[in-house]
């Protein structure tokens, strides 16, 4: 039988077909351990992940085309 | 470019090459996802399910890949592996329903398949390719990959200046058999296939392969 890293990696490549990049993410992350140090693998799931959290930054309103971060320190 | 233009020109990219390479694997997605539903209907076997017409229905579904040759070895060995586990529920005998004889009959069929694979694509490395570069030689996809680069840099310099590729091919033979050039000798190996596959006679471009791989292998034999 297929281990359970194998079934990932298929369902990954399968979410990717169905343009379903959210579910690719989680499934090319519960297969990472299994095929750590595969290139191919490295690729596919990093420019998923860089693609899912494009698509939340455009799915924020923006308004600000800067982003100010400012560090609070309490007590201080 | 605002920040919103440079993210939605990023997602483009990012889409663009997901889909293509999606587009690359598509063949070789379709085997996982077949051996993947296999192995689901292999699940539910062993949780006491019946899964007799579902097995069948994989069968129907997936019978071409006995002949289009989209099947890897170790594609085959995997498939008849969940196969056999199978074939070990099913009840033989005369007690057995028509469907059960049918798949009894289909897992056989794929098992010859395996053992005609495993008897034909058994590929040896002679002893006088092993020596102390064992551990560079160990990744033989990138040194194919390399190869390949050194070929297609070959073959545009031997492109030059000429108007086709039986010319191409005559310069190649040539550097292979006076130059004893090695690429010169696997590049125009391909070049006489790629040229036999659309309809040249390629008999007397054969003939000065053999003599330049002669006269290579000799001087191999001498150094």
């Amino acid at each position: 039988m297929l281990s359970g890293p194998e079934k990932a990696y298929c369902a990954a490549l399968l979410a990717l077909k169905q343009k379903n990049y959210g579910a690719a993410v989680e499934h090319f992350e519960s297969a990472a351990h299994h095929y750590r140090g595969n290139r191919e693998f490295g690729i596919l799931l990093e420019t998923t992940r860089l693609l899912v959290a494009v698509k939340e930054q455009l799915a924020r309103p923006m308004n600000h085309e800067r982003l100010d971060i400012e560090e609070v320190f309490p007590n201080g | 470019m605002s920040r919103r233009e440079s993210l939605e020109s990023l997602e483009s990219l990012l889409e663009s090459f997901l889909e293509r390479v999606v587009q690359l694997k598509e063949q070789r997605l379709s085997v996982l996802e077949g051996i993947n539903r296999l192995d689901d209907i292999a699940r539910q076997s062993s949780a006491g399910v019946d899964v007799t017409d579902r097995v069948g229905d994989w069968f129907a579904g997936h019978n071409r890949w006995l002949t289009d040759n989209s099947l890897r070895t170790a594609d085959i060995e995997r498939i008849n592996s969940i196969l056999s586990q199978f074939k070990d529920r099913l009840r033989p005998g005369p007690g057995s329903s028509p469907a059960e004889d049918k798949i009894h009959k289909e897992i056989d069929r794929w098992g010859q398949t395996g053992q005609k694979v495993s008897q034909t694509l058994v590929l040896k490395r002679g002893p006088e390719a092993r020596g102390p570069v064992d551990t560079a030689d160990k990744d033989t996809i990138a040194l194919f990959d390399r190869k390949l680069t050194r070929l297609t840099a070959v073959f545009k310099d031997a492109c030059h200046g000429k108007q086709h590729i039986l010319s191409v091919a005559e310069d190649l033979l040539r550097a292979a058999k006076v130059q004893g050039n090695k690429d010169a000798l696997i590049l125009s190996a391909f070049v006489i296939y790629y040229l036999k596959q659309n309809g040249y006679k390629v008999e007397p471009y054969v003939k000065k392969l053999r003599e330049a791989e002669t006269i290579q292998g000799r001087g191999t034999l001498d150094a």
